[in-house]
């Protein structure tokens, strides 16, 4: 206060009061404007977010919409084209139940066995399975042997 | 007494359950020491009224941000400091003056404010403090009519004691002379 003093300026042996009023009822009002205002930025009651819900949301949301495309294709899918969805299935293995089981007990004979199997089967017998004559069934073995390596074994 | 009051505050305000009425509280004990002091940076009442309203929003958004390494009263002086700065930054933007030139808008404010009642000393004390930079003018009215300790301010505008006291110095010599100049 006394620094105050000595350095006020000399002119004015001012009372140090501001020049400046405020409406009637300002900081009676204030707060009330104040909380409006709050609301109105939605900041008067900040809600506490659980920080794992926070973290897993956009992995929840990421499975959801995934789950929401499969069965926007899917269900329509199997509801009105179910002989396509079969097909696509067959088409995938390949395979029928019939050659399923079948394959399954080849697989479960041993080599002698399955040799055997081979040779009881006589070859005019197997000729008349599959519809060959010997000429014809000759020419589809030897399709896939060179004309040298039919030179070599005639020789031997 | 006044810093365990603060103290209860702070703490009350970081509770959810406690918050609103904490909050009720701060603002009657705080809102006419800050509208002031704002008040006597942008001279005008509205913008006056805008400041102080950020100024506790600001307050409300980051208080369980503030860490206590400086007292309650500190922390919201500094954020009104800094919205009123800003405040008259964007009114600087708006009238497309060159930095320099802010006196010509605080003086518009002071001619043009409703909100003004004084004598034509006053007045004439308040057109010598418009003349100053932007520090000077802060630095004096702080001292001169809030009388604030230079260490309250040192760490309000984050400056140090000497360098208030300089600012001080030079601000009153500008003053007189603007009082002695102009009659």
């Amino acid at each position: 206060m006394k620094e105050n003093k000595k350095n006020v300026p000399e002119s004015s042996k001012l009372k140090n009061e501001l020049p400046f009023v405020v409406p009637a009822n300002y900081f009676d009002d204030f707060y009330a404007r104040l909380h409006t205002r709050l609301e109105t930025e939605e900041l008067v009651l900040p809600k506490k977010r659980n920080k794992v819900i926070r973290l897993l949301k956009p992995a929840f949301g990421l499975a959801a919409s995934f789950a929401l495309i499969i069965m926007l294709v899917y269900w329509p899918v199997k509801t009105y084209l179910p002989k396509y969805l079969a097909k696509t299935k067959n088409i995938e293995t390949g395979i029928s139940n019939e050659d399923e089981t079948y394959l399954s007990m080849i697989n479960n004979l041993d080599e002698n066995s399955f040799f055997a199997l081979l040779t009881e089967v006589s070859e005019p017998e197997l000729l008349q399975e599959v519809g060959l004559n010997e000429d014809e069934f000759l020419s589809y073995l030897s399709s896939s042997i060179s004309d040298y390596e039919i030179f070599i074994q005639s020789e031997n | 007494m006044m810093q365990n009051d603060d103290q209860e505050i702070i703490a009350q305000l970081k509770q959810e359950s406690t918050r609103e009425v904490a909050f009720h509280r701060l603002v009657s004990m705080y809102q006419e020491p800050l509208y002031w002091h704002v008040r006597k940076i942008l001279l005008s009442h509205e913008d006056s009224d805008d400041v102080l309203q950020n100024t506790f929003i600001k307050v409300w958004k980051s208080i369980h941000k503030f860490r206590e390494e400086s007292s309650l009263y500190t922390w919201l002086y500094r954020i009104a400091t800094n919205e009123a700065i800003t405040c008259l930054n964007n009114n600087k933007r708006r009238s497309m003056l060159p930095l320099n030139e802010v006196s010509d808008i605080l003086m518009h404010n002071l001619n043009s404010d409703p909100y003004l009642e004084g004598d034509k000393i006053q007045l004439k004390l308040q057109e010598a403090i418009v003349q100053l930079p932007e520090k000077q003018r802060i630095v004096f009215n702080l001292r001169y009519f809030d009388e604030m300790k230079y260490d309250d301010m040192a760490a309000i505008l984050d400056t140090s004691v000497g360098a208030l006291k300089a600012s001080y110095h030079h601000a009153v010599k500008k003053v007189e002379e603007y009082m002695k100049n102009t009659d």
